[in-house]
């Protein structure tokens, strides 16, 4: 049982990273820098608990803070370029964050021990949950019921005013420029609100993994952040959960018995999963079907 | 000493622009794709590096002369390239360059892991050319090899330019990619144009990877991550489509690199080199060779 | 996988129906799951540790298999998972693995995941304000210093390279009294790595060597030359470099090219591997490395066979795997391990008190003393590359 347990755990904080890339991909930008962010959450809210002996609420509202407000930073300069500029824009920066940790030394002295980032050495024992008595159960439902806020709001807000104009956005600049959208400042927003998720998500990464590096946060899992967005389909946030569940459930965890062939497959499935739907797991059409069939329970779905 | 720190740091920037060859072997490659398809091939560094193991593998018990392991290289790299356009762009609508992205992306996790699979990890020994020719110049010492590879990268572009200036092919590739619907009419075969620019830019691929594995003499398949950002960088810093630039930006990123390495070590080289990148692109999203900023 | 897990323990079957004459017919089954990388560019680590388990396995199960607590005799069945050394990963194998009726994991090879997943054990036993995972794991491969110190349910049996690099550089004082000058090199952004260059400065220090300074690279990187030069014109007597193999012959091809030689050439304990040898024999000739398996004598010799037939290599990453197998035969049989699924948290229990109770082991080189701390300290000797093979230097 635990097994599933920590799958699903996994399973919340990559749909968090996922989302965070979700909210820019909704305005037409792919951003590698989703791994800074996460990278920031981790690290900050790995600190406030370990460092500053906070609950790990305060602590993850800091890291969503911390991590929104670096992205709406980056934003500003970074969003004026669009396109593989961007891609490659978003990299060097997310790599910089990345390289920030590794050259991050804060190390407190706590009876005989070192606590606290160690530049390429890490950032070890960030034991909150298991200190506390969680059980994983419980840690579960505490990922999911922030994966769930956060899944909610988003929802909420692709039907709202603000997800209309950032699909307008994503789909003509020049059109929803000419009817007054200032593209900068969705496209900021955007970038910010995917900040705060990521800050979020990495806050639980660290406290699950309990133990940090550099290494982690690199292009690779830039490139899983958003990768599950497109892969799920853009049309709602189920695609990212489902690409979620694909890559991490089914290709990481439900191949483990082809042994060595499961690592092949990973690669090969995602490039067969793009050529059978281009458009994402879930795309517009599928969507559409599944409103039509589960029309009286789509409220419930949504909340 | 202060003559000898200069010294030294004009060595390290010359060390870095040579090896900065290799970068704009495999920016050029890049920068060809974007050219005709405005797609992005994010497997092309891993293809290149899978080209060369290839090469390797084919021959290995057989005692041949390096050369001729290029030339496999090469061979490699272009049907892996054709390969390449099979399996990821084919049956994936135009556009659309975000499945494409994501396919590629795939890709390179398959090239990857297929390699390691073969070589268990293991980095293999390549055979090298020129190693052992150092060229003295006054007080620095610059790499034979390294000579060989950045010479090797300006024929490669001319060739590159005859045929897509000089060539029936080259004046279809530059149509499909200024106007793919309009060639199309025309009677150009849209298909025929992107399969031949991805075996050309494979078979260049395959000499990159040659070279890389003959200037580093060993291949790893921990390369291929580092390396495909290293091309995109240099794609994006020469202006997205332009070879000459793909060269410069690659010959600048070597450089900068040994200077940053030379003057802050290594754990700050590349977090300035990133943070110098993130800059230049913010302001100049062009490229080198921009001609109006800002326009996609 | 599994297919083949049931070819083998068919196979075993009917290999202990041959050797048994019918009382087969009550054989059980342990089985021990091993777990590490086996994709990714370490893959093989994974590969030699896996063969290294199974060949041991063989020779138990040959020898008549182990005693369970209840007087029947059983044979090991070994069972290998994929964490491709990433640290969630690692954790959902555990969790697995704990999920079954196992009484123990050996594993992992990367020291990033064994920071990680010996995190989430206990790190108290009897503390039941810890809810971490409570399910003894005993570490082959993962190098990092002191990293068992981390949980208490968290065994090694990898070599202490504090030791190593200690009495390797007494050794060296001793030997070649007149060689002053050192000059480090390091791959930086690899923690073990980093974290052992530490360990040979700090050495090399405290006997009387005097250290230049340092040269600095990442795990990736393919170019030395600025490196290099740092370390010409320092122009040491000994060049030290901790690295793995892929950037040590980086380097090495560097210092040939630039006409760095120094009178001495240290490594990496993991670099006393094949994959040197592979990478760059020539110019890795000389190079002296501490390390804790060579086949010396007959019993390191014959696992090494053993190993090679299962598909590895042994070296002394894969030689600790080899070990564990005969430490835990030592230890189901001691504390009279049930092995049924209703005994299994009482096993996992019995077999961390075990464990921890350990005060020697077997080891192929010799018998390895534990400290408190739940590490080894294995016999160790040095070697040196010479055309092409890894050869004894000095046995201390």
């Amino acid at each position: 049982m635990d097994f599933y347990l920590g799958l699903i755990q996994i399973i919340g904080v990559h749909t968090l990273l996922g989302l965070s890339a979700y909210c820019v991909l909704q305005t037409g930008q792919v951003s590698l820098a989703q791994a800074g962010f996460f990278a920031i959450g981790a690290y900050v809210a790995g600190m406030l608990t370990v460092l500053g002996h906070w609950p790990l609420i305060p602590a993850l509202i800091v890291a969503a803070v911390l991590g929104g407000a670096t992205a709406c930073a980056v934003g500003f300069p970074a969003l004026r370029v669009k396109g593989l500029m961007l891609v490659v824009a978003t990299t060097a920066f997310g790599e910089a964050v990345r390289l920030f940790f590794f050259n991050f030394n804060y190390q407190l002295e706590r009876g005989e021990l070192k606590i606290g980032p160690h530049g390429g050495e890490g950032f070890r024992q960030i034991r909150y949950f298991p200190e506390n008595g969680w059980s994983t159960l419980e840690v579960a439902i505490f990922i999911w019921v922030i994966v769930v806020i956060v899944m909610a709001a988003l929802w909420w807000m692709d039907r709202t005013r603000a997800g209309a104009v950032l699909r307008a956005v994503g789909q003509d600049e020049f059109a929803s420029q000419s009817s007054g959208i200032n593209i900068t400042a969705v496209k900021v927003t955007a970038m910010t609100v995917g900040g705060v998720i990521a800050g979020i998500g990495g806050g639980l990464f660290a406290h699950y993994t309990t133990h940090i590096e550099h290494v982690q946060f690199g292009v690779a899992l830039a490139s899983f952040a958003i990768a599950y967005p497109i892969l799920g389909g853009l049309s709602n946030v189920f695609g990212t959960l489902i690409a979620v569940i694909f890559i991490q459930g089914f290709l990481i965890e439900g191949l483990r018995f082809m042994g060595d062939w499961r690592n092949l497959l990973f690669g090969g499935l995602i490039v067969l999963a793009m050529n059978v739907r281009p458009r994402g797991l879930i795309d517009e059409n599928t969507s559409a079907l599944f409103k039509r069939a589960l029309w009286p329970r789509k409220d419930r779905a949504g909340a | 000493m202060d003559y000898l720190d200069f010294i030294d740091t004009i060595q390290s920037i010359a060390d870095g622009v040579l090896f900065g060859a290799t970068y704009a072997l495999l920016g050029i490659g890049f920068t060809l794709i974007f050219g005709v398809m405005h797609k992005i091939n994010l497997s092309y560094a891993a293809a290149s590096i899978g080209a060369a193991y290839a090469s390797l593998l084919i021959l290995a018990g057989f005692k041949v002369p390096p050369a001729f392991v290029f030339v496999l290289s090469a061979l490699c790299g272009g049907v892996i390239g054709g390969l390449v356009y099979w399996i990821g762009f084919k049956f994936i609508p135009l556009n659309n360059p975000l499945a494409t992205l994501m396919s590629t992306l795939g890709l390179l996790l398959l090239i990857d892991e297929i390699v390691v699979h073969t070589t268990q990890g293991v980095p293999l020994a390549y055979p090298v050319l020129f190693s052992d020719v150092i060229i003295p110049a006054g007080p620095f010492n610059l790499r034979g090899d390294l000579i060989f590879v950045f010479m090797l990268g300006c024929i490669c572009m001319v060739l590159l330019l005859l045929l897509i200036y000089r060539t029936r092919l080259g004046i279809a590739t530059r149509a499909v990619s200024q106007q793919p619907v309009a060639s199309a009419l025309c009677g150009i075969s849209t298909t025929r144009v992107n399969i031949l620019t991805f075996v050309i830019t494979g078979v260049l691929g395959g000499i990159a990877g040659a070279m890389i594995g003959a200037a580093i003499g060993m291949l790893s398949p921990l390369l291929a991550l580092p390396l495909t950002v290293k091309g995109l960088i240099v794609c994006v810093i020469g202006g997205l489509g332009s070879i000459p630039g793909a060269i410069l930006a690659g010959l600048l990123v070597g450089g900068l690199e040994n200077l940053f390495q030379f003057w802050r070590g290594v754990s700050e080289r590349d977090l300035y080199i990133m943070l110098l990148l993130f800059i230049f692109l913010v302001f100049r999203p062009g490229g080198l060779f921009a001609t109006a900023p800002g326009r996609d | 996988m599994k297919g083949l897990n049931i070819a083998a323990a068919a196979l075993l079957c009917g290999a202990a129906i041959c050797l048994s004459d019918g009382a087969a017919a009550q054989e059980r089954i342990v089985k021990i799951t091993g777990f590490g990388a086996k994709s990714g560019v370490v893959r093989v680590f994974g590969v030699n540790s896996e063969a290294a388990m199974k060949a041991a396995a063989e020779v138990i199960n040959a020898s008549g298999g182990v005693t369970l607590g209840d007087g029947t005799k059983a044979k090991l069945a070994i069972e290998f998972l994929d964490d491709r050394c990433n640290a969630e990963e690692g954790i959902s194998v555990v969790r697995r693995i704990a999920a079954t009726d196992a009484f123990i994991a050996v594993g992992p090879t990367c020291s990033n995941v064994a920071e990680s997943l010996f995190g989430i054990l206990q790190k108290k036993v009897n503390d039941p304000s810890d809810s971490g995972l409570q399910f003894p794991i005993i570490a082959d491969v993962a190098a990092k210093g002191g990293l068992a110190k981390i949980s208490e349910w968290a065994f090694r049996n990898v070599p202490s390279e504090f030791e190593m690099y200690k009495s390797l550089f007494a050794w060296l004082r001793k030997t070649h009294p007149n060689l002053k000058s050192i000059w480090g090199g390091v791959e930086k952004d690899f923690a073990h790595s980093n974290a052992t260059f530490n360990v040979m400065i700090q050495q090399a220090e405290s006997n009387q060597f005097q250290v230049l300074g340092k040269s600095e690279w990442l795990l990736a990187d393919t170019t030395f030359s600025t490196q290099v030069r740092e370390m010409k014109r320092a122009n040491p007597e000994i060049v030290v470099i901790s690295a793995h193999p892929f950037t040590t012959c980086g380097v090495l091809r560097e210092m040939e090219r630039q006409g760095v030689k120094p009178k001495l050439l240290i490594g990496l304990t993991s670099s006393s591997s094949i994959e040197t040898l592979q990478g760059c024999a020539k110019q890795a000739e000389g190079i002296i490395i501490p390390t804790s398996f060579a086949p010396v004598n007959a019993e390191a010799q014959k696992a090494a066979t053993n190993v090679a037939k299962h598909g590895g290599s042994a070296d002394l990453h894969s030689a600790a795997a080899y070990e564990i197998m005969f430490i835990l035969k030592d230890v189901i049989e001691k504390q009279k391990i049930m092995a049924r699924p209703d005994t299994v948290a009482a096993d996992r229990v019995k077999m961390r008190v075990g464990l921890a109770g350990l005060k020697t082991t077997f080891g192929l080189l010799g018998t390895v003393g534990r400290t408190e701390d739940r590490e080894a300290i294995k016999p160790y000797l040095y070697v040196h590359a010479k055309k092409g093979t890894w050869q004894v230097l000095h046995t201390p």
